[in-house]
């Protein structure tokens, strides 16, 4: 069976007029398995949203190739992304995205509606049983302003799985709601992964949240990781410029939000993940107070 | 929301006006239209009108024989028409022999009839002057030359009724003795009314005429119809191009509603296009906001452009014209301003809902 996701050495340049080329993505390669919780993680201009684009069809590559569900998309036209992401992709979004004129069951009927397969009873049917599965049976009726972020987003999430996709998308699904129920939504899209076979990929800053997947990317100035990005070796102290200073501190608090946050998480964890990831940020922390420590003695 | 509302609700009144403005000129110009064929068909029940070239009273009555021996002529009636002083107005009366006025005119009677040939001086009104002067059937009116003198009394025999088809803009119905007595023109008449055997043969029978009596005017209905015709196409004219100023106004509304509604929708155009819309789908559902907008200021519009022709009629008839113009609800009017409707809908609707329907679905993932 074939891979949900291949991406072959894509690039994406985006041209901004006169001369001004910027590079989103250079040089992605990745595999993504069926049944994969893959979460995408890196610091904002570093071409996140441009990988979604590509792996979901809303763009096609400068250079390289897209391969989803063993097809070939590269070179799609936009009526064929189109089927491909009405039959093979569900989009979660930051902002939830749902149309604030339409009840929640008819923002989760739109997407059957645009495959135009089903008839308006099965429709409505599969649109209950989605609204039933996230939770949200009682809201059923309720349009999205009468709803909470979090039930937004379940509505999100259950018009996500409208056709049976392969692949969920979900771009920063967490971003726009408190941590606490931005769990309870990544609890779910867990759960909805261990249940039925689709392959989810999260776009997420959240490293706790990260550290629930499988699988993390991690994203670079348009090239990715399958390892958090190794810390350039420091320069001798001494050398350290203002700039590589304060790119230091900024690393340090990082790691320390997100070691706070593991420990939050850790009841909710498996502990294996914690320990290895408790270990990985230690190390780096130590590391990192060292170089400062450094820095700090070496002075001036 | 509410902004867009409100916004929504004042361009449909954009549209309202345009229409609503359609409809009442549209129905003025048809009313005024039907109303003016509707009396000439009435004035002139003949063919074929004769009268004199000065437009006075000096054809001499003997030339209806003649004029009743040309082939083709099926009949043909001697009158006067002229104004005459009625309770202190100038109004159109036609002297005529009674007999023969049902041969040229469709009268319909609210009260009385027409009066037996006889000695005596007796006048059918038309119902708007019987309604003015306030007189009912054996009332008697006054009748008197436009310059001046004594007059002579008549006992009014029939009132014409006055609203609806047949209505006749005719002050009073006399005897063509009495209107010829009246104007001291005994012997002779005004016109000489023409029916013909067969209407086609209109232009021989006239021709015909011409040769006979140089110098008369001559005028066949048919002419003066077409000529009508072109005056009520011209005011149509103007009163539709004022219409479609209005309505390109209105057009203009819709593409500015639609096209901000494109411009504060990208994000979910975007997300539309993200979970599978296709263009064709965002294009109809952008030209339906506008189609919704166009029909319902549509359908408003109908409404209001005929309580707007009440209102022209009621300002017409407080200005003392002297003339009514019907409110003829007419389907083709209606019909045609919902087209209208529906035409400014699509076309101005196409372009935002072009622009839209390119939105590209990488929009749904940019956050600004």
């Amino acid at each position: 069976m074939s891979n949900p996701v291949e991406l072959h050495n894509v690039v994406k340049t985006y041209d901004l007029g006169e001369n001004v080329r910027v590079e989103a993505l250079r040089g992605v390669s990745l595999t993504i398995k069926r049944g994969e919780f893959v979460s995408v993680m890196g610091p904002s201009g570093c071409g996140k949203t441009t990988l979604l684009n590509m792996i979901g069809g809303l763009d096609n590559p400068t250079d390289g190739r897209v391969i989803i569900d063993g097809v070939d998309v590269t070179s799609m036209g936009e009526g064929e992304l189109a089927k491909l992401r009405r039959e093979k992709i569900g989009f979660v979004f930051q902002f939830f995205n749902l149309v604030p004129l339409l009840t929640a069951l008819e923002n989760v009927e739109l997407p059957m509606i645009f495959t135009g397969k089903l008839s308006e009873a099965e429709i409505e049917g599969r649109a209950a049983e989605l609204l039933q599965l996230v939770g949200l049976g009682q809201r059923m009726h309720h349009r999205p302003t009468q709803m909470s972020g979090g039930e937004q987003q379940r509505v999100a999430i259950a018009r996500a799985l409208a056709n049976e996709p392969s692949i969920i998308l979900a771009d920063e699904p967490t971003g726009n709601i408190d941590r606490e129920t931005g769990w309870k939504i990544i609890r779910l899209m867990k759960g909805l992964n261990e249940t039925m076979e689709q392959t989810f990929i999260i776009v997420t800053h959240d490293p706790s949240i990260a550290q629930t997947s499988e699988k993390i990317f991690y994203m670079v100035d348009g090239q990715i990781n399958p390892r958090p990005p190794k810390q350039i070796t420091a320069p001798h102290p001494n050398n350290l410029t203002k700039e590589r200073r304060q790119l230091l501190l900024a690393e340090l608090r990082w790691l320390r939000t997100s070691l706070t946050s593991l420990e939050e998480k850790k009841g909710e964890m498996d502990r294996e993940v914690y320990d290895q990831f408790k270990v990985r940020y230690t190390e780096q922390l130590e590391r990192l107070k060292r170089i400062v420590q450094e820095v700090n003695k070496g002075g001036d | 929301m509410g902004r867009r509302k409100f916004r929504s609700a004042l361009t449909i009144l954009g549209v309202i006006i345009g229409i609503s403005t359609m409809v009442s000129l549209m129905t003025v110009g048809y009313g005024m239209r039907q109303q003016v064929e509707i009396t000439l068909n009435e004035m002139l029940g003949a063919g074929i009108m004769i009268s004199s070239s000065g437009g006075g009273v000096d054809i001499p009555e003997y030339v209806q024989d003649f004029v009743s021996q040309v082939p083709g002529v099926n009949d043909s009636v001697a009158v006067i028409t002229t104004m005459m002083n009625i309770g202190g107005q100038p109004r159109a009366v036609i002297g005529i022999d009674p007999t023969q006025a049902t041969k040229l005119y469709h009268l319909t009677f609210e009260a009385g009839g027409i009066p037996t040939i006889g000695g005596e001086n007796a006048a059918i009104l038309g119902g708007a002057t019987a309604a003015e002067l306030g007189v009912r059937v054996n009332d008697t009116i006054t009748l008197s030359t436009q310059l001046g003198g004594v007059g002579e009394t008549f006992r009014v025999a029939g009132i014409l009724r006055s609203i609806g088809e047949g209505q006749l803009n005719i002050g009073c119905f006399i005897s063509l003795r009495a209107a010829q007595r009246l104007l001291g023109k005994e012997g002779y008449v005004s016109t000489i009314m023409v029916r013909l055997d067969n209407p086609t043969q209109g232009e021989q029978v006239e021709a015909i005429l011409k040769n006979m009596f140089p110098n008369a005017r001559i005028v066949r209905q048919e002419e003066i119809m077409r000529n009508i015709d072109r005056i009520m196409n011209i005011i149509n004219g103007v009163l539709l191009a004022l219409a479609s100023i209005s309505l390109g106004v209105g057009a203009l509304g819709i593409m500015n509603t639609v096209m901000m509604s494109v411009h504060e929708r990208r994000r979910e155009i975007g997300m539309l296009k993200a979970v599978g819309a296709e263009r064709w789908h965002i294009l109809l559902i952008f030209l339906s906001e506008a189609l919704l907008i166009s029909l319902t200021g549509g359908v408003f519009g109908c409404i209001l452009g005929l309580l707007g022709v009440y209102l022209i009629q009621w300002f017409v008839t407080a200005l003392g014209l002297g003339f009514t113009i019907p409110l003829l609800v007419s389907p083709y009017i209606l019909g045609t301003a919902l087209l209208a409707a529906l035409a400014i809908g699509t076309i101005a609707g196409f372009y935002p809902s072009w622009t839209a329907a390119n939105v590209r679905p990488v929009e749904a993932l940019r956050y600004e």
